[in-house]
């Protein structure tokens, strides 16, 4: 009995309802358009993690301002200084240097909305995970328009998202929304970014393989990865700028390290080809498989950062095609 | 000259079309030996759903516009599905047009209840996933089997493990309780006036079936609703109405222990083991034999309608036909049949009738019907899962304020109306306390009518958590 009081407080008879009079915000019908998700709750989760403290912001601020100064000092100086040497060369140098301020600018813009966007995948990630733990029902709608609205202006997902709204009705509940959102708009993003994913792995394997000093390795190794979370950020509208990539690199590093990857790369290197074969082939050829699965990580693990609903046990990518694709390279290279 | 031999030049070019026409004849002579068979066993209670379940499954495979959580159907790899003509010829087939059509016409109706046995098979085309088996078969092709049947007949199936005298004593056990004793009453009094020792005449034995019938067709027609009515022929007699196999009832046994051959006794005892040989045994190696998935549809709603008398025969009735089946090796009408299922579906059906944020709740409380019998399914072997769905959608749920409170109504036309209206249906507990002693009546969930122009996009039947139920079952088989 107080059992029950607990779960219906009121306890509400069935009755019928006339005339058709839809409550204002119900579940199903007049849902907050897209911008309206400000994702508070998943920003204020990230806050949470990087434990706040005032001096960090004070001290990057004030040095930030200082540089500022002296950059405009300098620059006042600089102008002065081309005026007086001649009228034309001044406007030239003030040119110049309009130009850089401007790009300047325009950078940092940039990497400002890529960071947001990026942000904005971690609100959306930690919602999914609020609604998938709370197991609701009505809540979700906002959601599906929340991921839709981010991928409003890629017209390789129009057609996903369409088929996303019409096989999603009201009698789905939020855990329900989320696997279709999950199976009909990340699933074919997920294939094109491990597609991605093989291709790097094998383009380093290869090129590290064959690649004759250490030093190449490590540019090639670097260059390869970059452009890989690039496209693979790309691919889940992450967009990272030229700062947002390393970000996410760092990110990944940091991923990497717990994932296990720094344990030995020899250990790797037969995870990767099995021992008796590993002991067969030439050192070099093995750097090239290290290599090659380490790539394979980063383009996993940018995978999972970007993803803007996280990734169930059962759909979790593996590294099990990389292996079998990466077997091949030696046949290919020698 | 050059026409008379063949083209030298090109005659590796004719070899080559040879071959290919050959292996094209062996590769499609080995696709068709490697198609494969599902039977799945709609099992039901009378009313609970099945008719419209089948028909609705059938819909949407064909159109499979709404099976979004199919696997096979998300990534791709569903070609089509088509009606085939079944390989057994004993039984007519499913009406699957007839009943689509009811459902479409203006106004639409429901499938009336189900007289009789129908079959039907589909074949489902799908790519495979392993590429290992599409260098084989780019394309394969699975027959999926499913038998209609009234509802009543399945309450036969506990029957087959009984004798004479166990299942008269389990009836009249029964009869003791309200509401049956008041339902019973006539025959009942009827009972009182013979003896199972008296010497058998055809008149008297007639008479007693009558009244017997009456009585179930009762029980049927009662505000309890009850599921446990034995034996189902006397119901739905389908081909067998008026025949002498039907002519018997469960007499008290005689006093003396055992009756003398010609007696009362031994006329029915020998009409019910006669019956429970020719008549369900028959009908269970038919259409029972190798079932490889079942569905066993509940109608939950419908019972907690008609109050706790009604469920507990419910569960009583599910608990007894499921004995039968004990899914996995061992169970006997297995023995009896060959069959070997390894998965089972649980459905609460019609959950269309409550606000869609009231599932959770119905799969729990089906979850607590079916416990046991979902353990030992679980202990044989097989895989199980429950889930609340309903095979025609038939309303939306919407959100109204009344008095102040938000409720989660919903939206559609009750049966026998012309207008849709909004409602709350009320809701179902979260705990097991179902009846409350100080609210009266507490449940009185509503019948809809299927949506006007219901099925019209061309993309199925509009329903609830199908998908998942065939991903369920059949899942593993489209891959
Ligand atoms: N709203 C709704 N009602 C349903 C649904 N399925 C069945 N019903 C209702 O339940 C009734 C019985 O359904 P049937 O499919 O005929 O039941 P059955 O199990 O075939 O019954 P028998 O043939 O008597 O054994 C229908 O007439 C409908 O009113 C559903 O998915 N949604
Ligand atoms: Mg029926």
């Amino acid at each position: 009995m107080s059992d029950r009081n607990h779960s219906a407080p009121v306890w509400q008879a069935p009755v019928e309802l006339e005339p058709l009079r839809p409550a204002p915000d119900g579940g199903g019908g007049n849902r907050p358009g897209p911008d309206e998700f400000a994702g508070p709750a998943g920003a204020e989760k990230v806050r949470d993690i990087s434990r706040w403290n005032w001096a960090v912001p004070a001290f990057f601020g004030g040095v930030f301002a200082l540089v500022l100064v002296v950059l405009a000092f300098d620059a006042s100086d600089l102008l002065s200084r081309a005026f007086a040497s001649g009228y034309a060369f001044g406007l030239g140098v003030s040119g110049l240097l309009a130009l850089v301020v401007f790009a300047a600018l325009w950078l940092a813009l940039d990497e400002a909305i890529s960071i947001r966007r990026l942000r904005r995948i971690d609100a959306l990630r930690a919602e999914a995970e609020r609604l998938v733990i709370a197991d609701g029902h009505g809540s979700a709608g906002h959601f599906a328009d929340a991921v839709s609205g981010f991928y409003r202006d890629r017209s390789d997902l129009a057609p996903a998202i369409e088929s996303l709204h019409t096989s999603v009705n009201d009698a789905h509940n939020d855990r329900e929304v989320i696997a279709l959102i999950d199976r009909q708009v990340l699933a074919p993003i997920d294939q094109s970014a491990y597609n991605s994913v093989l291709r790097a792995s094998r383009d380093t394997a290869v090129a590290t393989a064959l690649s004759p000093s250490a030093a190449l390795d490590v540019v090639i190794v670097l260059w390869r990865n970059l452009k890989l979370v690039r496209e693979v950020a790309s691919l889940y509208g992450a967009r990272p700028g030229r700062f947002g990539s390393w970000r996410l690199m760092r990110r990944m590093l940091a991923n990497l390290a717990v994932a296990g990857v720094a344990e030995g790369l020899s250990h790797v290197a037969v995870e990767a080809l099995g021992g008796s074969i590993a002991a067969a082939i030439s050192t070099k050829l093995g750097q090239g498989m290290v290599n090659g699965l380490l790539t394979a990580r980063v383009g996993v693990a940018t995978m999972v950062l970007c993803r803007p609903v996280a990734f169930t046990p059962a759909n979790r990518p593996s590294l099990g095609r990389v292996r079998t694709e990466l077997l091949s390279v030696p046949k290919d290279v020698l | 000259m050059s026409s008379k031999f063949p083209d030298w030049n090109n005659l590796a070019g004719f070899g080559e079309k040879m071959l290919d026409q050959a292996l094209g004849h062996v590769g499609s002579l080995a696709g068709r030996m490697l198609e494969g068979n599902v039977r799945l066993g709609v099992t039901g209670l009378r009313r609970a759903g099945k008719t419209v379940f089948v028909t609705s499954l059938i819909d949407n495979l064909i159109r499979g516009g709404r099976l979004p959580f199919m696997d096979v159907v998300a990534s791709n790899r569903f070609l089509a599905a088509r009606l085939r003509s079944s390989p057994d010829r004993s039984a007519p087939r499913f009406a699957y047009e007839k009943y689509l059509a009811n459902l479409t016409a203006t106004p639409p109706h429901w499938p009336a209840a189900t007289t009789g046995v129908a079959q039907l098979r589909m074949a489902l085309r799908y790519v495979p996933v392993s590429s290992m088996r599409r260098s084989i078969q780019p394309i394969s092709t699975i027959n999926l089997d499913v038998i209609d049947y009234p509802g009543e007949w399945l309450m036969d199936l506990p029957m087959l493990n009984q004798s004479f005298a166990e299942w008269s004593s389990l009836t009249l056990e029964l009869i003791e309780h309200q509401p049956r004793r008041q339902i019973g009453a006539r025959w009942l009094h009827w009972l009182s006036t013979v003896s199972a020792d008296q010497t058998a005449d055809e008149t008297t034995a007639k008479e007693g079936a009558a009244h017997y019938t009456e009585y179930l067709h009762a029980c049927r027609r009662s505000q309890a609703n009850l599921s446990l009515v034995q034996p189902g022929r006397f119901l739905e007699p389908g081909e067998l109405a008026g025949a002498p196999v039907l002519t018997f009832c469960p007499l008290p046994a005689p006093a003396s222990g055992s009756a003398p051959a010609g007696s009362l006794w031994a006329l029915m005892s020998g009409r019910f083991e006669d019956y429970k040989t020719n008549v369900v045994r028959k009908f269970f190696l038919e259409h029972f034999a190798r079932l490889d998935r079942q569905i066993v549809l509940v109608d939950v709603l419908g019972m907690l309608n008609a109050g706790p008398a009604a469920l507990h025969d419910m569960r009583m009735a599910l608990t007894a036909c499921l004995e039968a089946f004990r899914h996995g090796r061992g169970g006997w009408l297995s023995k009896l049949t060959g069959g070997q299922i390894d998965k089972v579906l649980f459905a609460a059906t019609k959950a269309d009738h409550i606000a869609a944020s009231q599932h959770g709740n119905l799969k729990n409380l089906l979850d607590m019907l079916v416990s046991e019998a979902r353990n030992a399914i679980r202990f044989e072997g097989a895989t199980v899962d429950t889930m609340a769905l309903a095979a025609v959608k038939c309303t939306e749920t919407v959100t109204t304020e009344h008095q102040g409170r938000k409720l989660a109504c919903i939206q559609g036309t009750p049966l026998g109306r012309q207008k849709p209206t909004v409602l709350f249906p009320g809701s179902i507990p979260d705990g097991p306390d179902l009846f409350p002693l100080d609210i009266a009546q507490p449940y009185r969930f509503m019948d809809f009518e299927p949506p006007a122009g219901v099925g019209r996009d061309g993309r199925g039947l509009p329903n609830i958590r199908l998908d998942q139920a065939l991903n369920f079952l059949l899942g593993d088989r489209l891959t």
